[in-house]
């Protein structure tokens, strides 16, 4: 397991584990990042949140809570 | 209209944002609308009504939330609205275009029991996306009427109307078999347990299993509710069996995408599939090209607020011109001179000011308005999140500060498309700093007066000066006006690209439009009242007036700040308008006109001789002094109106007013000592 961070732009992986607050879980799931959801990363850059894609919407992720998203089965 | 009008149900609209829930308030009530505070708090409250068959349907447009757990105000707002049993209906907007994700707020709504409509809005976008989605089938899973529709189009209301009716009738609840289904199998069986545990009537509208699932999300809000109505022992059982859920929140969002993806296995069917970013949005998420195509784009966008701006503007400046004629009939039927006096500059100035306002709110508004409602504002917040998280600002605060370049009034308004009320007030608060284009008239002419080819090193300080003021602004009030959900890291979707519905931006803008100009007509009215008793005399001489007086009874005191008495009343007048501190000198050194025309009419011209007396009459420290007060006082008159439209604050527009003369002549008493070490 990776963190989302570290995933590259145009890979796709699958969330295997969200950590951090309920606060910071309830936030993130209600834009649609749930365990075993796949995304695709689109933009990865230094200073830029992420930018990804899933569930039919592309989402913009600080950087920071990012690391505490770890996924898998990286493509 | 019928006169047997009866007093009818009321529906509560329910949305993400973006969903298009405001587009479908506006459309439904049209100008027959609200705009008010929840009770003891600083979210917006909007409600309306409108008129079918001789019944009165209320609409109260909820605040647009991502979810329905504890996180905000705004999510407590409307959760508690909806289980008070105020609303008859519950209209739950999504995003057909993003049904997957949006169909979330269904899955948390589910449980809470109130009839319910779900409309799907942005047909037309999904279509687009080559998706076709089986209304009928969805309607028979979950058991309330289903209305595929495009909230921006009122000539497919009529399906809206009809299903309100059935749900009205019926009194149909949302299905909710299927996902408790999903909650039953989450590890340990802890849903069964903590259900068993609730109250079995539920509290209010919230049902047993909408509880049990909050408190699995441990939704704090919601546990003080069961408190209340449990007793000890089971409260005790309750809080141990609580203590060993970890994560819920996670367990229970994966069941209800779970049932997302159940509703939509069958319903909705996409076809071709197209590029997720398109050539367009790749240079707009650009590392590189993404912050120049912002500022250009915003700055294209000033320039177009003013081409609807203008003519309004223009309208309005020739409202002083009826001064001349209302003079000579009010002087034809002897009408006493005050009177006369009191019509021509403040009653018209008002009137000149206000449509001045309005047609640059409308302007920006509108240029502004479409970019975000084009979904283009989202993108922007994108690429500049990490500069403006510095500030403890969104992405999107970016733009008003840009637009406050041209005119202050322009950036307050423009913080309309900010949703988090802290950080719009923060950056209206911040967007006070930046020199606006009167400023640049003015500061460059007394500069260049005063230290000819120096100049431009004035002008680099005052933007040093702006740099840190901003830092330390935003130090002092970020803390009171942030709250733990706007400090959090940026979670947003960037919607797609939407074509514009005029109409529907018109429409809003309009409602919005007629709102500010009562309330600018107010508050220009009152001050503008205060400003010409102050500056009001018999013979227009300047020494009559009670400013003067005022001027130089304090000089004593405003000196310490580098300031003259004639200085110090030209700095009070640039906060009623930046032109004016020009004027106000011309009137005071040369007696040139009355000190109220002089405020509110002046267009920033050096009166012929002014610049020999200046030069004669400040030492180039008190010259300093005075160009960084006026640069860093309050904006205008206007902007302070419009900071308290946006705001909707009287007490936090007072404090940024307050905190804006303290600091700026703050700022002239540093720059006056510490130049006259060296002068």
């Amino acid at each position: 397991m990776i963190t989302l961070n570290e995933v590259n732009a145009g890979q796709k992986a699958i969330i295997a584990d969200i950590k951090g607050d309920s606060r910071f879980l309830s936030r993130i799931t209600s834009i649609g990042l749930t365990l075993g959801c796949e995304i695709k990363m689109l933009h990865n850059e230094k200073r830029f949140p992420l930018l990804l894609y899933s569930r039919d919407t592309v989402v913009a992720l600080n950087r920071d809570e990012s690391n505490d998203v770890l996924v898998e089965d990286i493509i | 209209m019928s006169a047997t009008r009866i007093k009818g149900p009321t529906i509560a609209l329910l949305g993400q944002p973006n969903s298009g829930k405001s587009t479908l308030f506006n459309g439904l009530t049209g100008a027959r609308q609200r705009v008010g505070n929840w009770p003891g708090k600083t979210v917006e409250k909007k409600e309306g009504h409108y008129d079918k068959n001789g019944v009165r349907y209320r609409v109260t447009d909820l605040p647009g939330t991502y979810s329905l757990s504890a996180n905000s105000e705004e999510e407590i707002i409307t959760r508690d609205y909806i289980a008070s049993g105020k609303a008859d209906v519950v209209c739950i907007l999504v995003d057909a275009s993003q049904l997957s994700r949006s169909l979330f707020m269904l899955a948390d709504y589910a449980g809470i029991q109130c009839p319910a409509v779900l409309l799907l809005n942005l047909m037309d976008v999904a279509k687009e996306q080559g998706k076709e989605i089986d209304v009928e089938k969805l309607e028979e899973k979950l058991g309330v009427p289903v209305v595929p529709f495009v909230a921006a189009d009122l000539s497919q209301y009529n399906a809206y109307y009809a299903a309100i009716e059935k749900v009205l009738n019926e009194k149909k609840m949302l299905n909710i078999d299927a996902l408790t289904e999903k909650y039953s199998l989450i590890e340990n069986g802890f849903y069964d347990k903590i259900f068993a545990l609730m109250p079995e009537e539920g509290i209010d509208n919230y049902s047993p299993s909408w509880l049990a699932t909050k408190l699995i999300e441990n939704d704090s809000d919601v546990l003080t509710k069961i408190k209340g109505v449990l007793s000890d022992d089971k409260f005790q059982e309750l809080d141990k069996l609580l203590s060993t859920v970890e994560k819920g929140a996670l367990e229970t969002a994966g069941c209800k995408f779970q049932w997302i993806d159940d509703l939509l296995r069958d319903t909705l069917i996409q076809k071709d599939k197209r590029p997720i970013l398109s050539k367009f949005d790749r240079i707009a998420t650009h590392r590189k090209w993404g912050k120049p195509l912002a500022i250009l784009i915003i700055l294209l966008g000033l320039i177009a607020s003013f081409i609807p701006a203008t003519p309004i503007m223009y309208l309005g400046s020739l409202i002083p011109m009826l001064g001349e004629p209302i003079t000579n009939v009010m002087n034809a039927i002897n009408a006493p001179p005050m009177l006369i006096n009191l019509i021509t500059q403040v009653v018209l100035n008002t009137l000149y000011f206000a449509i001045s306002i309005i047609g640059f709110v409308f302007g920006v508004n509108l240029v502004f308005g479409y970019l975000e409602e084009v979904g283009y504002m989202a993108r922007i917040s994108y690429v500049f999140d990490g500069t403006m998280a510095k500030l403890g600002l969104q992405g999107k605060s970016i733009m008003p500060m840009i637009v406050s370049f041209g005119c202050t009034i322009g950036g307050a308004a423009g913080t309309r498309v900010i949703d988090s009320w802290g950080q719009k007030v923060l950056t209206i608060a911040l967007a006070w700093v930046v020199p606006c284009a009167a400023m640049w008239a003015i500061i460059p002419v007394i500069s260049t007066m005063f230290f000819g080819a120096w100049a431009p090193l004035i002008i680099v300080a005052i933007f040093i000066v702006a740099g840190f003021h901003m830092i330390i602004t935003a130090k002092i009030f970020g803390p009171k006006l942030l709250r733990e959900e706007d400090r959090a890291g940026l979670i947003m979707e960037l919607p797609p690209y939407h074509k514009p519905k005029w109409s529907a931006l018109f429409r809003s803008i309009w409602v919005r439009t007629r709102d500010i100009l009562s309330r600018a007509l107010r508050v220009i009215f009152v001050v503008s009242l205060v400003f010409w008793l102050l500056t009001y005399s018999t013979s227009g001489s300047p020494e009559e007036t009670l400013l003067y007086r005022f001027g130089r009874a304090i000089e004593p005191v405003t000196m310490v700040f580098g300031l003259t008495w004639q200085t110090f009343l030209a700095y009070i007048a640039a906060m009623v308008s930046k032109e004016a501190a020009l004027g106000v000198l011309g009137s005071l050194y040369l007696g040139a006109e009355s000190l109220f025309s002089a405020t509110v009419g002046s267009e920033g011209v050096v009166a012929t001789g002014l610049s020999d007396v200046l030069l004669t009459s400040l030492s180039p420290s008190a010259a300093l002094a005075f160009i960084f007060a006026v640069t860093f006082s309050p904006p205008c008159l206007m902007a302070i109106t419009s900071t308290y439209q946006e705001t909707r604050s009287l007490k936090w527009t007072l404090r940024i007013l307050g905190y804006y003369v303290a600091t700026s002549l703050l700022i002239a008493f540093l720059v006056f000592h510490i130049s006259n070490l060296f002068f």
